[in-house]
């Protein structure tokens, strides 16, 4: 019996803790009528939702997800062959340039992207869609890579081997054993890399400015111009695909993977 | 790609950080040390009371959820993970402000919402490595009577403490760095967060050169910070 109390009570404190957060933004998304002070909405209504059907909330969409899918796709055809050639090939150089990949993790991205903006001013980068593709690129790479790597490494070696002793050269065991065997493990670093950059704020911000607007930019915007319930209503929408994501990984993502993380 | 887009401007905003209109100096610095002291020092002491926040609440939880399993409450534990550190900070602002206007623009404010955001990784790198703890030794203690509470203080902390070290060093660096969480949160005065800084350095001032020296501090701490890493990595090291 006091047993199911305390987990009860975890439970209630988790929920709250977790949740909490995210059910005020649906409490603000609906609030029409707010005064400070007040510790609820005078008003409720869908207002702030409808204007989701408006030029304004729609072309930030559709650009963020044009520029997801052209960097999901150029980070696939470099990823794919390189993780191949890092997980297979022995060859000079091999650890630097995972070392490479892991950089964009381990150091502030911030001042990077400004020195970044600067460079890419020189070449009309700045502010245009291809400058913002290619600053999601550098996250999105160090995804792709070490997944596409990983998943390369699980695969056993002895069908490869198999192509190659009856003759099959090294771009047709790839083409027709290693790629097909690894379709699962490319669609899943599809899916990461594409939610990367449909939520990449910090990149998008500096380098895009002020033509490239997509929905965390937009979000910024709106919540800096005191428009709560607007960034409220966009800051739902972009929780989504990660939600849909969550529920559908569960039961992949298992802690127990990660027990002997970062010991190499 | 990741050599052309991250590592040149890399090199350049380093090389930027020591000159000034093309003459090499260390006024940057100076500006540094004379404007940003303070904002190192709050960046630093926000980083390590979230990361502090952070553990403390996994630490429970997870203990929690090793000795006794606990579906729910494990996935809730995930969620933050799924959310875009943009999202968080925003979420975490309009949360505070209705219900707790005196946190939500302060230091408070803010590390609840780093803590917020890094319980999933934390949460999910400790139930892994609560989990690799062999039952057996649980077991034993349990013979000679210790509760929940015990068992993670006395066993499960002590025995997967590599692991832990290594997730708290990657949980500090990734606030030190923090950018958006902070300009979503935007405190209108007083200390900032590092990275605040070098955006409005380069934004607004359009003065690169010292946004570049802050960056280079940045860069520094997030070594450092790796180099904890490293060193606790090798004893650990398996054949």
């Amino acid at each position: 019996m006091s047993r199911l109390i305390t987990r009860a009570a975890v439970l209630a404190a988790a929920a709250f803790l977790v949740l909490g957060p995210l059910a005020s933004l649906g409490v603000w998304s609906l609030a029409e009528r707010w005064t400070a002070g007040s510790p609820w909405p005078q008003r409720f209504g869908l207002k702030y939702w409808s204007r989701m059907l408006t030029g304004d909330f729609l072309e930030p969409l559709r650009l963020g997800l044009v520029i997801a899918l052209i960097v999901t796709a150029l980070a696939l055809v470099l990823a794919i062959p390189l993780g191949y050639a890092l997980a297979r090939l022995a060859f000079p150089g091999r650890a630097l340039v995972l070392l490479t990949f892991l950089m964009p993790q381990a150091f502030p991205q911030l001042p990077v992207f400004a020195s970044a903006t600067r460079e890419f001013y020189r070449f009309g980068l700045a502010g245009t869609l291809g400058g913002v593709v290619l600053v999601h690129l550098v996250g999105a790479l160090v995804f792709a890579v070490w997944t596409m790597t990983a998943v390369f490494r699980a695969l056993a070696p002895e069908l490869e081997e198999a192509a190659w002793n009856l003759g099959a050269s090294t771009t047709r065991t790839f083409f027709s054993v290693a790629l097909p065997l690894a379709t699962p493990g490319v669609a899943a670093s599809a899916v990461l890399v594409f939610l990367y950059s449909l939520d990449e704020f910090t990149g998008t911000l500096l380098v895009g400015a002020p033509f490239v607007t997509t929905l965390p930019v937009y979000m910024y915007t709106a919540s800096q111009g005191y428009e709560l319930q607007i960034a409220s209503v966009t800051a739902l929408v972009l929780i989504l695909p990660g939600a849909v994501l969550l529920l559908a990984l569960d039961r992949f993502l298992k802690s127990e993977y990660l027990a002997f993380f970062g010991q190499l | 790609m990741v050599g052309v887009v991250f590592v040149w401007p890399l090199a350049v905003s380093v090389a930027a950080s020591f000159t000034r209109a093309g003459v090499p100096t260390l006024g940057n610095y100076t500006t540094v040390w004379r404007l940003y002291l303070r904002d190192v020092g709050y960046t630093l002491a926000v980083s390590a009371a979230g990361t502090a926040l952070t553990f403390a609440l996994a630490i429970v939880v997870c203990g929690w959820l090793r000795v006794r399993a606990f579906a729910p409450v494990e996935f809730l534990l995930k969620v933050p993970l799924f959310v875009p550190f943009v999202v968080v900070g925003h979420a975490l602002r309009v949360f505070l402000v209705p219900w707790a206007p005196a946190l939500a623009g302060s230091w408070g404010g803010l590390v609840l919402a780093l803590a917020w955001k890094h319980l999933g990784l934390a949460a999910l790198l400790l139930v892994g490595a609560f989990r690799a703890v062999d039952e057996s030794h649980l077991e034993a203690a349990r013979n000679f009577g210790a509760g929940t509470a015990r068992l993670t203080r006395d066993v499960l902390v002590p025995m997967s403490a590599p692991s832990l070290a290594v997730s708290a060093v990657l949980i500090f660096s990734s606030m030190l760095a923090s950018f958006s969480i902070p300009l979503m949160m935007s405190r209108g005065g007083g200390a900032q967060m590092l990275m605040i800084d070098v955006y409005y350095r380069f934004g607004q001032h359009g003065d690169f050169e010292t946004a570049a020296a802050l960056g280079v501090v940045g860069y520094l701490m997030a070594m450092g910070a790796a180099l904890v890493y490293l060193q606790r990595l090798a004893p650990v090291k398996r054949p």
